[in-house]
């Protein structure tokens, strides 16, 4: 067996089976790995009316075959289950090192069904897997529980995946860690793993990965080493993390300010990658195997959070309980509030974000200090700020409400359309810290029609347009047009998605960092394959490859389609079509935008082969694919899609 | 080899997205079949020029030229 371990680990915490389940070739050639693996489970073992708290229900951890080898940056696990956020569909992705020592233990996936009757741990050393009391270590910070198990197991090598109190006490956006700093962040998946009583997964590897073609695996992987030494994404990455972005965020006018009211602030430099640079980075961080070491570990010198350290900030962890919330004066309010969504485990997206929408409630009318329990959500408060990202993740007062989500949230305040308007979502799920009016209609695009809700950096994303033009020739080697390198436009947009789309997914399917490929252009799909190729012995041609990325998405899309959410809800927040960007800095680029999602979405649709009237991926499309099973699932749901009482449903979340 | 006449040509140049118009042009033509265009669609423009000058639809020196000018190079050659 080359490149892959050659089986999965099912385990069921209500009856305590531990169950190892071989891969057929015919299913690795058709799934991959990670994303495409789990993927597969979900759709056929959660049913679209489980609720994702119902003990039957799964959590997925898939890698690829590609980690724990020299390729680039091939440390990456996916996360997935049905999401408790949205209703529907939902994953994540994470780095650190947890996935390669997955694969080292023998395992290319594993499956955790069931709830246990009290807190407990899972311990992996190779083949002997045991279920252990996590009494002691429930309600812990990751980081304090990540040392006590390895106190309690004696070995400091060991890699483990965590949940925070936020997923413990089931906030529907709390998260996982592994490495206790690299988070899989969206989609609610870590309460769905507090569901189960389950604090984490210890594991030790001591097995490796067989190469089929090693000579000319390791001459593929040596030459994209070279290459990234000038890659010129890489270097900003490696220099400031992705807080390198800020400032161009904000010239471009797509750094959120006040719930995305506007897209920048003259003070954005405050928490720019230079300046963290200059003055809070303690050392930069790399995943397993990765050439890039966008990663931080921050430690805060003065003011009140003098002696807090943590690991991180990134970008999209920074921005949502920082600007977003309308913090920028004091960078170090904005590194602690990241500090304290790790620790609490949840997803500083959604964290922020929800914060971000009852903050404009207020500001609005829409509620007052009566509903908040006395607070007064004024923008930029910090107090307030620090006060509910703890109420959300121990769900006191206010914060059990938020912790819910901003469109669930709204409907408990009973705030009707006006309250929706407001939440920054998609299929339930809120946006990243990107606005499209500035980052691109591409972005736009993607966010709409995504699978898994609002997504982020990586996912759809559509980097063509935002780094495409560092790399001069590769729009047009891709698209034929440079055209569609720049943001604010829709030319070329439609069939960017697409490719992105199927690209993305195969990336997630091996589990290999977005960054260092399709982010960082040094590794395109044709090196993907090359190694991938070399690594397992198979002789997969580019098509079926980025088949796979088509199949894959094409079944999450079906997810949704069971759960009837299609053409009407492939829609983006109402603020990105009705309101013009304003102007809030001197230099911003893109005042007065918005984004023109229904001139993107009908051919969007063509390329994908989804029917015009509901959206759902044509039959034609999913038996080409192999997913002859979902057609047939899918053809007697196309007829209700239409009906007049499902027209009428106003669908927030499922 | 001309696949499409010269008022076609500037019609798909004026296009904001051409590339799947472009694959349902040359498969109606046939120069390529469903399985081609399936596998075009996947993989992108340079491969679509590859294929275009293997069939020798196009030039060594057209292909050259749309590798480095884009889709409206290649639509006029491919009108030629």
């Amino acid at each position: 067996m080359y490149g892959w371990a050659g089986q999965r680990l099912r385990i069921d915490l209500s009856k305590g089976d531990i169950i190892k389940e071989p891969l057929s070739l015919e299913y690795r050639r058709k799934w991959i790995g990670g994303r495409g693996f789990n993927s597969d489970i979900i759709y056929n073992e959660v049913s679209p009316d489980m609720d994702p708290f119902d003990p039957k229900a799964r959590v997925c951890f898939g890698v690829g075959p590609l980690n724990g080898t020299a390729a680039p940056s091939t440390g990456r696990v996916t996360v997935t289950c049905k999401s408790p956020l949205t209703g529907g569909f939902g994953d994540s992705s994470m780095g650190g090192h947890w996935g390669a020592e997955v694969k080292y233990a023998g395992y290319d996936q594993i499956i955790v069904q069931g709830r246990a009757k009290k807190p407990v741990y899972i311990w992996i050393d190779d083949d002997k897997v045991e279920i252990r009391d996590a009494a002691n270590i429930w309600g812990k910070f990751p980081r304090d529980a990540d040392t006590m198990i390895k106190q309690e197991l004696k070995d400091e090598d060991i890699h483990i995946m965590l949940i925070g109190p936020a997923g413990e006490n089931l906030v529907r956006f709390a998260c996982t860690f592994n490495d206790v700093w690299r988070a899989a962040g969206r989609t609610g998946h870590g309460a769905v793993i507090g569901s189960k009583n389950l604090k984490g997964i210890a594991t030790r590897g001591s097995g490796s990965v067989k190469i089929a073609r090693p000579k000319e695996f390791f001459e593929i992987c040596n030459r994209l080493r070279q290459a990234f030494k000038n890659d010129p994404m890489k270097m900003g990455l490696y220099e400031y993390g992705s807080l390198c972005l800020i400032n161009i965020a904000n010239r471009d006018g797509w750094l959120p300010w006040k719930n995305l009211q506007y897209g920048g602030t003259p003070l954005a430099n405050n928490m720019s990658g230079e300046t963290h640079a200059k003055t809070v980075l303690k050392h930069r961080e790399g995943c397993y195997a990765c050439p890039i070491c966008c990663g931080r570990f921050t430690s805060i010198k003065d003011g009140r959070w003098a002696g807090e350290e943590f690991g991180g900030p990134e970008y999209e962890h920074a921005v949502p309980t920082g600007p977003r919330v309308g913090i920028i004066e004091d960078a170090n309010d904005i590194w602690h509030n990241a500090r304290l969504t790790n620790d609490l485990g949840m997803d500083g997206i959604e964290t922020g974000g929800v914060i971000s929408v009852a903050m404009e409630w207020y500001q609005r009318g829409l509620i007052t200090a009566k509903d908040t329990g006395g607070l007064e959500l004024e923008w930029g408060d910090e107090k307030v700020v620090d006060q509910l990202i703890q109420d959300i993740a121990y769900r006191r007062g206010f914060g059990d409400i938020l912790a819910e989500g901003g469109d669930r949230a709204s409907d408990k305040l009973g705030l009707g359309d006006k309250g929706h308007y407001y939440t920054i979502t998609t299929r339930g799920m809120t946006l990243p810290g990107d606005d499209p009016r500035g980052l691109g209609f591409g972005y736009g695009l993607s966010f709409a029609v995504g699978t898994r809700g609002g997504c982020d950096h990586l996912r759809s994303l559509c980097c063509l347009e935002l780094s495409g033009a560092l790399y001069p020739g590769l729009n047009t080697k891709i698209l034929g047009d440079e055209r569609p390198a720049k943001p604010v436009t829709t030319v070329g947009k439609p069939y960017m998605v697409y490719y992105e789309e199927n690209q993305k997914t195969v990336t997630d399917c091996l589990n290999v960092c977005c960054f260092t490929t399709h982010w960082c252009y040094t590794v395109l799909t044709q090196d993907q394959l090359d190694y991938f190729n070399a690594c397992t012995g198979m002789d997969m041609s580019i098509e079926e490859f980025l088949e796979v990325g088509e199949r894959v998405y094409n079944l999450e899309r079906a997810y949704w389609a069971r759960q009837m959410s299609g053409a009407r809800e492939d829609v983006v927040p109402e603020r990105f079509t009705k309101e013009p960007m304003p102007q809030h800095v001197d230099y911003q680029t893109n005042v007065g935008a918005t984004l023109p999602i229904n001139e993107m979405l009908p051919k969007y649709y063509k390329y994908r082969d989804y029917e015009p009237g509901t959206g759902f991926p044509s039959e034609r499309k999913l038996k080409q694919l192999g997913l002859d099973y979902v057609a047939e699932d899918i053809r007697p749901l196309r007829k209700r899609y239409m009906s007049e009482s499902e027209q009428k449903k106003k669908k927030y979340y499922y | 080899m001309a696949v499409m006449t010269k008022q076609q040509a500037k019609q798909f140049a004026e296009m904001d997205d051409f590339f799947l118009d472009l694959l349902n042009l040359l498969k109606d033509k046939g120069i390529i079949d469903n399985q081609e265009r399936k596998v075009l669609l996947l993989t992108g423009f340079e491969k679509l020029v590859q294929a275009l000058e293997k069939k020798k639809v196009i030039s060594h020196q057209d292909s050259k030229e749309a590798m480095a000018k884009g889709f409206t190079s290649l639509v006029y050659a491919l009108a030629d």
